[in-house]
């Protein structure tokens, strides 16, 4: 990583004292919005602040699935780009994005849940997303591995099908992303942090990092799990979020056993199985708010246990390796994306949540319209951090989630 | 993410006794003149602090007791712990 060998996004370059744009992270949100700044509006001179290297964050800690099956009217147009944009960006970064669209198949425990899966699909046919309501029958059929037998904790009642969503490999994203941006003439200060905003009369005019002073008129704060954090330290603007540690782990690589992404709302687990055959699988978030990134004997004893009894053919198999990452969730369950409007110049696009893989490319391709323009794109409009104080909670939970042991 | 919380009637005890509780962000508003943003502020907004915070825990599985702590949440080590008894014998010599 920090090897003399030149990395592909350019020769580490010196920082200069002003640039156009100040993205402070290096994640996908943050590249993707450096490319398309500098692809579709000509905007070249922009610093990408991070404090540790490229990808260190959720972008290369997620579970890599990908689906557009999203609760409300706003979240599913946006998810839906986003998973369209993937063969799209393959072919434009020149590099392999390895996107396995193999189907996400969202199991159901309780015919509560099945009713809410008929409106959830109803509003993705209505905007084009294909999806379907299958019985238990059909799930086996689709994984035979399923143990549908009424005899487990959480029996499947059926599942929401969504056949084009799947898995993308979230690293090749953060290298195709860099070098594609880096070529354009954006440059990517690794091991930078980013210290300060200096602003005056209500607008942006600085960032102050660990290696000197940049003079600026906009910048962007999209650091993942650490966005919140920074934006009242630097600002002093309070956000509706909460900053919880997610782990994720994988097992000893398998023959082929299962070909869809699955995943359950019951169980709290979902899982696919990697290329090299390792079953990838991810756990609910820590009971209370924490930076740690730990992990825990608690959530390898649950996923054993969830995965042993919904794919009863993976007792007995051994979990390699397991990461904590960071997930900022707000009561709504929907991001922040909002500019111009608490500090002249100053642009925020976070608490995602667990959802920043899965929206980066059309994020980053709208955040870079609104920096350039200065004008926000109508679909990034019901984002606003605005909402809350208008109560225009989004409806992507049926009830206001509170962060506590019982959910 | 071991953590283990001080509860000031039982004392030290495992972490997964107890439930979140938010951010202390002090009395309830009044409800008169209450403004949107001094609603949203109390009910939403959070400082998420990376270091030490002063946050409200309810001990679920113990006492029944809400509680205050001061946590660092880069390590999920308690920073400090005031005892409700210390507090009350502090607030009976401020009142003598």
């Amino acid at each position: 990583m920090f090897s003399k060998k030149k990395p592909m996004w350019g020769k580490k370059t010196p920082l200069k004292s002003s640039y156009d744009v100040v993205l402070i992270g290096g994640g996908l949100h943050s590249l993707a919005t450096a490319y398309y700044l500098a692809k579709e509006h000509g905007i070249t001179d922009i610093a990408i602040i991070e404090k540790n290297y490229i990808g260190f964050g959720g972008a290369g800690r997620n579970t890599a699935i990908v689906r557009a099956n999203q609760r409300t009217q706003y979240n599913v147009p946006l998810y839906k780009e986003a998973l369209d944009l993937w063969p799209v960006l393959t072919k434009d970064l020149d590099y392999n994005l390895m996107f396995n669209n193999c189907g996400n198949l969202n199991l159901m425990h309780s015919e509560a849940a099945m009713k809410a899966a008929r409106m959830t699909i109803a509003t993705a046919q209505f905007h084009g997303v294909e999806s379907h309501l299958i019985d238990a029958k059909e799930a086996k059929e689709l994984v035979p591995a399923l143990n549908i037998s009424d005899d487990i904790t959480f029996p499947i009642h059926g599942a929401m099908f969504h056949p084009p969503g799947g898995v993308v490999r979230h690293d090749a994203v953060v290298w195709g992303l860099a070098r594609a941006a880096a070529e354009m003439g954006v440059q990517i200060h690794q091991q930078t942090e980013a210290l300060d905003i200096g602003t005056r009369n209500g607008k942006v005019t600085s960032v102050t990092t660990s290696r000197g002073t940049i003079n600026t008129k906009q910048v962007l704060i999209s650091a993942g799990g650490y966005s919140a954090a920074l934006i009242y330290d630097m600002l002093g603007i309070k956000l509706p979020i909460s900053v919880l540690t997610i782990q994720a782990m994988v097992t000893q690589p398998l023959k082929p056993v299962l070909d869809h992404v699955v995943s359950s709302g019951a169980y709290h687990c979902y899982a696919n199985q990697t290329l090299k055959g390792e079953i990838a699988t991810g756990a609910h978030m820590d009971p209370w708010p924490n930076y740690t990134t730990l992990n825990t004997a608690h959530y390898i004893k649950h996923q054993a246990e969830a995965l042993s009894e919904f794919l009863p053919c993976l007792r007995g198999v051994r979990f390699m390796r397991i990461w904590g990452g960071l997930a900022d969730m707000t009561p709504d369950m929907a991001p922040i994306m909002d500019g111009d409007e608490q500090v002249e110049g100053f642009y925020m696009d976070c608490g995602w949540g667990y959802f920043g893989f899965k929206s980066c490319s059309a994020v980053g391709k709208y955040m870079a319209e609104f920096m350039a323009t200065k004008k926000c794109p109508d679909i990034l409009k019901p984002f606003a951090l605005k909402r809350y104080e208008e109560h225009k909670l989004m409806g992507e939970t049926a009830a206001l989630v509170n962060y506590s042991p019982d959910n | 993410m071991a953590l283990t919380i001080t509860c000031p009637i039982c004392g030290k005890r495992n972490g997964y006794e107890f439930r979140f509780g938010g951010e202390e962000k002090g009395p309830r508003p009044e409800e008169n003149g209450l403004t949107p943003e001094a609603w949203c502020d109390y009910v939403h907004l959070n400082k998420c602090v990376a270091g030490v915070q002063e946050e409200w825990w309810f001990h679920k599985d113990g006492c029944g007791l809400w509680f205050t702590i001061q946590r660092d949440t880069t390590t999920n080590l308690e920073a400090e712990t005031v005892s409700m008894s210390k507090l009350a014998t502090e607030n009976e010599e401020a009142e003598k």
